[in-house]
């Protein structure tokens, strides 16, 4: 069949077949026919006893190729090798078939594919990666049914931040869907589920229109802000033959280049600082890259200014003297000027909230302070979900980006140092070490309270993993004790120490995205950690297995407090304003009777284990012989019988 | 109980807090520690404070009570009124007995030990 006889208003483009191989008894098709005209009349046919076509039953079939030499599926799997992705994660589905079996067999199975068996692990993994490497994972799912599953993860990535490059699978032409499932895996626009939390979004009609898409999809998940996008893909288009490979074209990717503050803002902004008393300088989802980490210190350093991390990224080392997370009220409460870096909830660490029957708020910050922020949120907002946070007023706002900004503000604030301000810059400096040193030496004082107990406190497990690891090249890529107790005690020096938490605070994000984070961490040879908790695993235990089976090296340490212990805390919360039931609270908020053992669910997916650990004194041998088998290239988990927080 | 009050009746215990070390002696309850730790962890206190009185966080930090020299007075004023987004738990859910053994059993708990003599904190 040519390439003219394509005509699209009588033939669809799984009746167009450029490409097929007809088998050769197919061809055989006219005596088909002529078995049908032997046929004797409707009205002649009632009448008579039927007698056996020997003709119809001894042909070959009618004309139908079985066989093709290309596909839509080949071409999008070439693009997405231009594009500058690694692992395409999934859960297998039927509506992607087509893309699924090309990128195993036309490109060798690269992008390589992760299986998963959760879509919102998928997603999750993916997340977990970008943080660490700095580029997105594809993901691909079903369009309509495994998008559902893929959801939570979605939305964590949206608020987190992180580029993500999902794909679905769809069937567009109705009367080309087969009965059954088809029909309920399919939709007319099946990326409105999740529209509010992406960032661009495509349904490619025609592979040209794919490949272009591809690209822009890509450019746009790598500007800040970063974000999920989706791209919807149409199964006839993977499945159908290439009418025209040698009309399509692959755009080149062009290099993404992020936002930069304006200058002369910048430089506003640099003498407010410089004029300051005590400048503080707040950040969370501001380290993208492993130079940004420097440039916030390389800041800090030269206003030798208090700093407060908020952690979403690899910001500020723990242990640098200017670091004063743990006294945050005060450092806040005294501050003139705050400058206020990628930050997604800058009014709630400069206001107290109160969680009571009326609920009230102060300001943490005296009268006259100067809030200045920085960042690129201000670039890209949606309406609907309210991840944006409470509207925070400035004296001023510089939309950029702040990593790709900081070069110029500190050269800015380099320029305005006199002699006098550089001796007064230094003495501050001098005290705020004094500050972070106390600090320190309070946060050792409280880990010692019940460093006997058990179950085990958080303080002594997040010691005795520290023990095992700090010799290693470790990276922490998943925390379910909040970043308190590793911040307080260990030291995060390098940029790849620590990647954030989920965002949306989405259960069932740091099982995957741990493990997502620690295939990133396997190129760079680095042993990956995370403190995983009971009811997070619960979520999606699955991912044990994709980490043993795609011989991911992570380090599970279970932080099994047996509850969702924050719910658990709030439903106490709410008994106690009712003066009724305070005994009651555990109900629907723990995971006891029976108590859940994780070492033996992890042997089951093929991870290494050890526990329930109960013993503080069992700890570190346990670990340490997690930490070997890390060390070779495989997952392990050790599950912690622990104390709540 | 308006904000003004509660503001001021935290500010009396703290005052109480203050003087907690001198004061101790002459308030100790003689309350049941046995009883004290049943009624912790059944009625939650542990949820926020930990077990070992370690403390822990909730909406925000929740402080160690372990060893605490916190007067009964004072003690029971935190239980009542509730600081910041702590619970406030009245005499019909808990009892003056039962809010003294819990006060009881966290003066019984080991508190800090020197973090000097624990290799593992000095990393």
């Amino acid at each position: 069949m040519g390439k003219k006889s394509f005509d699209p208003s009588v033939v669809s483009r799984r009746d167009f077949l450029k490409g097929v191989t007809l088998t050769g008894a197919a061809a055989l098709a006219a005596p088909v026919i002529s078995a049908r005209a032997q046929q004797p009349p409707a009205s002649e046919h009632a009448k008579v006893v039927p007698q056996p076509n020997i003709a119809a039953e001894t042909q070959p079939p009618p004309n139908d190729p079985v066989n093709q030499t290309s596909s839509g599926g080949d071409f999008m799997a070439e693009v997405l090798n231009t594009l500058d992705i690694d692992y395409l994660s999934m859960n297998c589905a039927s509506s992607f078939r087509g893309l699924h079996e090309a990128i195993i067999n036309h490109t060798r199975n690269k992008p390589e594919i992760l299986t998963c068996p959760h879509e919102e692990i998928a997603v999750s993994m993916a997340q977990g990666y970008a943080k660490i490497e700095g580029k997105p994972m594809a993901m691909i799912c079903h369009g309509v049914v495994g998008l559902q599953h893929a959801t939570m993860a979605t939305y964590n990535s949206w608020c987190d931040r992180v580029p993500v490059y999902i794909m679905i699978g769809n069937i567009l032409e109705a009367d080309k869907r087969a009965p059954g499932a088809e029909w309920v895996h399919s939709a007319i626009d099946p990326a409105a589920l999740v529209r509010d939390f992406v960032k661009w979004d495509d349904q490619p009609a025609t592979l040209q229109h794919f490949a272009e898409s591809a690209v822009r999809a890509y450019k746009i998940a790598m500007t800040p802000p970063m974000a999920p996008v989706l791209l919807s893909l149409d199964a006839e288009l993977q499945e159908n033959p290439i009418p025209d490979r040698e009309r399509l074209r692959i755009p080149k990717l062009a290099k993404v280049v992020p936002p930069v503050g304006d200058p002369s803002a910048i430089a506003e902004a640099a003498k407010m600082l410089v004029a300051a008393e005590n400048p503080v300088l707040i950040c969370d989802r501001m380290s993208r890259t492993p130079a940004g980490m420097a440039r916030f210190v390389e800041l800090a350093e030269t206003l030798q200014c208090a700093v407060i991390d908020q952690a979403g990224r690899m910001n500020f080392p723990s242990r640098h003297p200017l670091n004063q997370g743990a006294r945050r009220g005060a450092v806040v409460g005294q501050a003139d000027v705050i400058l206020a870096i990628e930050m997604n909830d800058l009014w709630g660490v400069l206001n107290s909230f109160r969680d009571r029957i009326v609920r009230s708020s102060r300001p943490n910050f005296k009268p006259g302070t100067k809030i200045i922020t920085l960042g690129s949120r201000d670039l890209y907002m949606k309406a609907n979900y309210q991840d944006f946070g409470r509207f925070n007023e400035v004296d001023l706002a510089i939309a950029g980006d702040g990593e790709a900004s900081l070069p110029t503000l500190t050269e800015q604030v380099k320029r305005l140092i006199d002699t006098n301000r550089k001796s007064a810059f230094e003495a501050r400096g001098k005290k705020l070490a004094e500050a972070h040193h106390a600090s320190r030496e309070q946060a050792k004082s409280d880990a010692t309270i019940g460093w006997d107990a058990s179950p085990i406190t958080t303080a002594r497990m997040c010691a005795e993993l520290y023990v095992q690891i700090k010799n290693e090249d470790w990276s922490l890529v998943g925390n379910g004790i909040r970043i308190t107790w590793p911040n307080r005690l260990w030291n995060f020096d390098k940029s790849y120490r620590w990647n954030g938490g989920s965002g949306g605070a989405g259960i069932g994000y740091t099982a995957p995205a741990s493990a997502g984070a620690a295939l990133a961490n396997k190129r760079h040879g680095r042993l990956s950690v995370a403190i995983q908790g009971d009811g997070d695993l619960m979520f999606v235990p699955g991912t044990l297995w994709t980490a043993a089976h795609h011989r991911i090296p992570i380090l599970y340490v279970v932080h099994n407090n047996r509850a969702y212990h924050q719910e658990y805390m709030y439903l106490q919360a709410m008994a106690a304003r009712h003066g009724r039931g305070i005994t009651n609270a555990h109900i629907g908020t723990t995971l006891t009777d029976p108590n859940i053992d994780y070492a033996t669910v992890a042997k089951g997916f093929g991870v290494y284990s050890e526990g329930p650990i109960t013993d503080p004194k069992d700890l570190g041998a346990a670990l340490k012989r997690a930490v070997a088998v890390v060390k070779r290239g495989e997952p392990a988990l050790v599950d912690v019988v622990t104390d709540p927080r | 109980m308006n904000r003004l009050n509660e503001a001021l009746i935290v500010t009396f215990a703290l005052l109480m807090l203050g003087r907690a070390n001198f004061a101790w002696a002459q308030t100790a309850p003689a309350g049941d520690a046995a009883n004290g730790k049943r009624v912790y962890l059944a009625v939650g206190c542990f949820t926020c404070h930990g077990r070992s009185g370690q403390g822990g966080s909730y909406n925000g930090p929740a402080p160690a009570l372990a060893d605490t020299k916190l007067p009964l007075e004072a003690f029971k004023v935190f239980v009542r009124v509730g600081p910041n987004d702590m619970p406030a738990y009245p005499e019909s859910v808990l009892s003056d007995k039962d809010t003294a053994d819990i006060l009881a059993f966290l003066r019984s708990l080991p508190g800090r030990r020197p973090a000097k003599d624990i290799p593992l904190l000095n990393q």
